[in-house]
């Protein structure tokens, strides 16, 4: 046990939280708009988007992460280079973050649509209807009656999301994006302190889980007051 | 060009199936002890006693928190390292599905615990009550009252739980077991990194199969068990 190596390994790992939290501000922002046309679209029967959402839903929940990780990262550099021949950007040199940003977004729009939809489904009819009736356009309804009455009742599903997000982040080693996880990967196989650093981020995930926590319980607060 | 060829899938399949029986009886088994290990951890929560509740609830905060590769990498690399310097006990050469069934039980319990105590919940406590009056002992009243109500409950995040546990088992290549998804990476390892996507193709149909067959169980339950309650 070397408290020293602790301390120093502690202050490196630190460098990958904006990395981790980073890919998981973009994939919620990304897949914010597809889950909410999902959501809607599921909500107003229109056809074709239940069955497709059914089964996009059952493939993303049944195939692990790791997979999906792996799978999109052999595809898309070469895909990209395929597409991009013409052009002068060379694919190669390309952050891998940028896939990451796309894998994540892609796993999480099924999920988020699925709380949009149950936290829309939670207001009450009569809601929209009354806010229709008093002459207010489709859209202002949503935005100013129904979305902030559902925010309530999304919050738990949300942080849920979040804390899951975060957690899926740590698999991005595997694509050479260096959050918190690569880093202690890198710094353990460099001094052959495997328990110190994984030990680490241990301790920086549940610190940065925690304090998602402690937001949403804010977040929940407040709304509630509403 | 991407090149893709489809009846590559259909030749893979066989050897990562072999790889399949390691998988599953990782599964059967986290299952097995994850699930007598959450017990106790609903069971301390539900119990009453405060120091008990305590040290489940942070338990399960903390395995909340825990990304399941960084708890793998804990347990493969730290556990041994740990116990060394602690107890002076070399458990290097234990084989790494050990290491394996040891994180995914940590992981499982702590999630499945939720579910068992969401179930518990949820069953009227009139139920108890009435088991109590007409003469049961606690354990009784437990094992043929509260247990087939609660299952019933539970069943769909139990279904749920397992999936995860199913997908999280997919993280133990990282340390080098040969699982379904080792058997994979191995194989595009021989092929010199050529067919990846053919051969992770053929593990996703894999687990898909595996989750389907996960699903239509858990439906053909959930329909016998609401049968016989009618």
């Amino acid at each position: 046990m070397n408290f020293q190596y602790i301390l120093e390994t502690f202050i490196k790992a630190l460098s990958g939280i904006p990395v981790t939290l980073g890919i998981t501000v973009v994939s919620i922002i990304l897949s914010f708009i597809p889950a909410l046309f999902l959501a809607l679209g599921r909500l107003y029967k229109v056809k074709g988007v239940t069955k497709f959402a059914i089964v996009y839903l059952a493939f993303i929940r049944s195939t692990p992460p790791i997979l999906l990780i792996l799978f999109f990262y052999s595809l898309f550099p070469s895909l990209l280079n395929n597409l991009l021949k013409s052009t002068s950007i060379n694919v190669f040199d390309l952050n891998p973050i940028i896939y990451a940003f796309v894998i994540f977004s892609l796993m999480t729009t099924g999920t988020l649509s699925e709380i949009i939809r149950s936290a829309i489904l939670t207001v009450d009819k009569g809601q929209l209807e009354a806010a229709q009736a008093i002459g207010l356009t489709n859209t202002q309804a949503y935005l100013r009656i129904v979305f902030p009455q559902a925010i309530k009742s999304a919050l738990p599903n949300l942080c849920n999301l979040v804390i899951n997000l975060v957690k899926g982040t740590s698999l991005v080693f595997v694509m050479t994006v260096k959050d918190i996880t690569a880093i202690a990967k890198i710094e353990a196989a460099y001094g052959y302190h495997y328990f110190e650093s994984y030990f680490v981020i241990f301790v920086i995930y549940i610190l940065i889980c925690g304090l998602i926590q402690l937001v949403f319980h804010f977040l929940e607060k407040k709304v509630a007051i509403i | 060009m991407v090149s893709y060829n489809p009846s590559y899938v259909l030749s893979f399949l066989p050897g990562l199936l072999s790889a399949l029986p390691l998988t599953l009886f990782i599964v059967v088994f986290t299952i097995t002890v994850g699930s007598l290990f959450g017990g106790a951890l609903s069971w301390a929560q539900l119990s009453g006693d405060k120091v008990l509740n305590a040290i489940a609830k942070a338990y399960i905060f903390i395995v909340r928190c825990t990304p399941p590769i960084v708890m793998l990498f804990m347990v493969f690399y730290g556990l041994p390292e740990f116990l060394k310097w602690w107890l002076g006990i070399d458990i290097n050469s234990w084989s790494r599905t050990v290491f394996v069934i040891i994180a995914m039980i940590l992981l499982f319990a702590a999630s499945i615990s939720e579910v068992f105590k969401s179930a518990f919940e949820a069953i009227p406590k009139g139920q108890l009550e009435a088991g109590l009056s007409i003469g049961l002992t606690g354990f009784q009243t437990f094992l043929r009252i509260l247990l087939p109500q609660g299952f019933r409950i539970a069943l769909p995040n139990i279904t749920n739980a397992i999936l995860n546990l199913l997908k999280d088992t997919a993280l133990a290549y990282t340390i080098g077991l040969a699982d379904v998804m080792g058997a994979g990476n191995l194989l595009i390892g021989r092929n010199l990194g050529n067919y990846s996507l053919e051969t992770y193709t053929a593990v996703a149909i894999i687990y898909w199969v595996l989750a389907l067959l996960l699903s239509l169980l858990d439906h053909t339950l959930e329909k016998s068990l609401d049968y016989n309650r009618n």
